[in-house]
């Protein structure tokens, strides 16, 4: 039975209404079909906790995140090829470790943790996003890179005297190219995972904090609708990968 | 010694001290972790609360006693069901091959582009409000060991289609082994070092999973303690700088983390 059906200011009207809408949502499978229909004509229900349609609250809140993810991932791919980049290039120890232990510190941190420390410097939150990511990022391409680097055909162009730049930029990066374009797309996925910490203990009304709210509140039709939107995103940013990448050869 | 063996060596005395002072968390502090000191919330350290206690004046170290006895035994039992279910299906995927392959692969690549935290989330909004903690330690454990199978899905699915076509395989199939013997003697050993590398990889990741889930109060629930529900108290930032020592639990779980990434088994064996 439903919480709501207890509260003695409902009619016997609203009573029938309730419980034909939990009838409709019974079957799970008759559920999602309906669901599905519903939303590909944009109409994504409404939400349960907050009793307003959810198109709505997704068109108030999802700029905000998609604002905080795309500058958060800039920041941390930036930060990852920078540092990975630098320390094949200058072919020395400090650089490589001091990333490795950075990152290996960074990668220790729960997403909650970050937010929190966000929260005592008054960083703001695409910050957070970015040193969630970051670390995975520059493990990921630190070893795509140095794998690419250790190829004989790499030596074999340092061997004819190409300079290290060149070689990094026209040898090395071109053959790592796939993989590192197939990390874009989860590091997207990441990125909106970071979010929801990191905006619920931020305060920051993005879709995050929505659906860390949602869950809180027990609304199900708003915390799918947000998961399928980050799921569509996150497969398009993939599709839109594997595109370039056909592309490009 | 090579300095990379000393450092594993050492992550690894210092892994079982803290799994051993979580398994014997009753003869480390003789409070329990739900009792409540009313007269000193908030205490510093003393004799009688090494770390302190915390907002509702419950003893500290017996918290992070208990609390790691949760985390360090049900973060390895989730990564054991994520790796038993990566195991069977990617085994399956990779020997197997044809639709089987296909169907396993594409189910896997739909739930990574599935972001794990809002899945989890929606899961634990399934659960009512009023579950005893019990129910949601065990809830938050399975629900991340269910959903935590995919990446190492990929790998082990890699590992046993290099299988498939070699030449012992083929050998075995010619002098008539069963599939039932096949894939205990020869599919398996080979096997063994990738599925116990991802179920390695595994642990930290739902340790720090179960941390952010329980710092938002969806994962273990009051009184129970576990590392995520001793973090909470941070967001408390006054209370932090008066007693520094609440930091303990994050310093453990960094700690432990880190040692974990150390051990880690040969890279080869992970991609």
């Amino acid at each position: 039975m439903d919480e709501r059906e207890l509260d003695p200011r409902l009619s016997s009207a609203s009573r029938e209404a309730i419980r034909k809408e939990h009838r409709l949502q019974s079957g799970l499978i008759s559920y999602y079909g309906t669901y599905l229909t519903r939303a590909a004509q944009g109409n994504f229900g409404r939400s349960e906790w907050l009793e307003r349609p959810i198109a709505g609250l997704l068109k108030e809140r999802f700029p905000l995140t998609l604002r905080s993810v795309v500058l958060g991932l800039l920041t941390a791919w930036a930060a990852a090829l920078f540092l990975s980049l630098a320390a094949l290039y200058s072919r020395g120890w400090f650089l490589d470790l001091t990333g490795t232990l950075f990152s290996g510190l960074l990668i220790a941190l729960p997403g909650a943790v970050v937010a929190l420390l966000a929260m005592y410097f008054r960083a703001p939150v695409f910050v957070a996003i970015g040193v969630v990511t970051f670390p995975k990022l520059f493990r990921y391409l630190r070893n795509l890179l140095l794998h690419a680097y250790e190829q004989p055909y790499v030596l074999a162009a340092r061997a004819r005297g190409v300079g290290q730049a060149r070689l990094l930029l026209r040898h090395v990066l071109p053959l790592a190219a796939p993989p590192v374009a197939a990390l874009l797309g989860v590091s997207i996925s990441m990125a909106f995972g970071a979010a929801i910490p990191i905006e619920a203990l931020c305060d920051s009304p993005g879709i995050g904090q929505l659906a860390w709210l949602a869950a809180l509140n027990r609304d199900l039709p708003l915390i799918v609708t947000l998961t399928l939107l980050v799921t569509l995103v996150t497969v398009a940013a993939n599709s839109a990968a594997d595109l370039l990448h056909q592309r490009a050869q | 010694m090579s300095g990379k063996t000393i450092l594993r060596t050492l992550s690894g005395s210092i892994l079982c001290a803290v799994v051993a002072a979580g398994l014997l968390a009753g003869s480390l502090t003789h409070y329990s972790y739900d009792r409540q000191f009313r007269e000193a919330p908030n205490a510093t350290p003393s004799a009688l609360h090494p770390l302190g206690t915390d907002s509702l004046g419950r003893d500290l170290l017996a918290r992070l006693a208990y609390g790691t006895r949760v985390s360090l035994v049900l973060a390895p039992a989730a990564a054991l069901l994520a790796t038993l279910i990566a195991g069977l299906f990617g085994g399956i995927a990779g020997l197997a091959g044809g639709w089987s392959e296909k169907l396993i692969l594409s189910a896997a690549d739909l739930s990574m582009a599935l972001p794990l935290l809002f899945v989890l989330i929606a899961l634990r909004a399934l659960l009512p409000l009023d579950v005893s903690p019990l129910i949601s330690v065990v809830a938050t454990f399975v629900t991340l060991g269910a959903l935590g199978w995919p990446a190492s899905l990929r790998v082990v699915w890699a590992a046993a289609r290099n299988l498939r076509n070699s030449d012992f395989l083929l050998l075995a199939r010619a002098s008539g082994c069963t599939p039932a013997r096949i894939l205990l003697r020869h599919v398996m050993p080979n096997l063994r070092p990738v599925l116990f590398a991802q179920f390695w990889v595994s642990i930290p990741l739902f340790v720090l999973t179960e941390a952010t889930l329980s710092m938002l109060g969806l994962g273990v629930m009051e009184p129970l303690p576990s590392w995520g529900n001793l973090l909470k108290g941070l967001e408390d930032f006054s209370a932090v700088r008066a007693n520094p020592w609440m930091l303990s639990p994050l310093v453990l779980l960094v700690g432990v983390v880190v040692c974990f990434q150390l051990i880690l088994p040969a890279e080869e064996a992970l991609t």
